[in-house]
């Protein structure tokens, strides 16, 4: 077994194990904002840890560089749909987005 | 079969645990679900696009990466009108 094979294979069980945690806590936590959390790590721990498994087979070739892409949008893309959908479930759950009276009390 | 269609397969079996969430819980908790099971679809094409040697199939997640990202964006601006 080559290096590179190796590499691949450990990144590969990495990012699925990370996934697997992942849907995992959107599964058993109940509160949307843990929930949050999850899906969160889900758009940049998997996604990286695969990338990586798909670039130490393609290095720089054209299908090298759209797997970099497609990580790009997924691990920069994501944390703005987590912070609108936090914003959202602020909205739904307390009414407002900003900190409420009792929040602002205790600092 | 190789490690890359190995690992699709189970990124794809996985996505029984967020659709639990997207069939029983509040609308808000199936979007967060429904975000996490995009972000993995784009995983299992990216990992089907190695495993099968074929470049051409790498833009379909590239693709799916962009529509899941604005869907996302577009279920939660909805979604955040009604309480």
């Amino acid at each position: 077994m080559k290096t590179t094979d190796l590499l691949v294979d450990v990144f590969l069980v990495l990012g699925v194990a990370c996934q697997f945690v992942c849907c995992l806590g959107v599964l058993v936590f109940g509160n949307v904002f843990d929930r949050l959390h999850f899906a969160g790590a889900g758009t940049t721990l998997g996604p990286l840890l695969i990338g990586a498994a798909v670039l130490v087979r393609q290095t720089t070739s054209a299908a090298g560089i759209t797997a970099m892409l497609v990580m790009a949008v997924v691990v920069v893309l994501g944390p703005a749909l987590v912070i609108a959908t936090a914003r959202a479930a602020r909205r739904i759950d307390y009414g407002e987005i900003g900190p409420r009276q009792d929040e602002r009390a205790s600092g | 079969m190789n490690a890359f269609l190995i690992a699709g397969t189970v990124l794809l079996a996985m996505l029984v645990l967020p659709g639990i969430v997207i069939v029983r819980a509040r609308p808000i908790d199936g979007i967060v679900a429904l975000q996490l099971s995009g972000t993995t679809i784009t995983l299992v094409l990216l990992c089907l696009a190695e495993g099968f040697h074929r470049s051409v199939y790498f833009n379909v997640p590239l693709v799916s990466a962009l529509s899941v990202w604005v869907g996302g964006l577009i279920y939660v601006r909805f979604i955040g009108r009604f309480r």
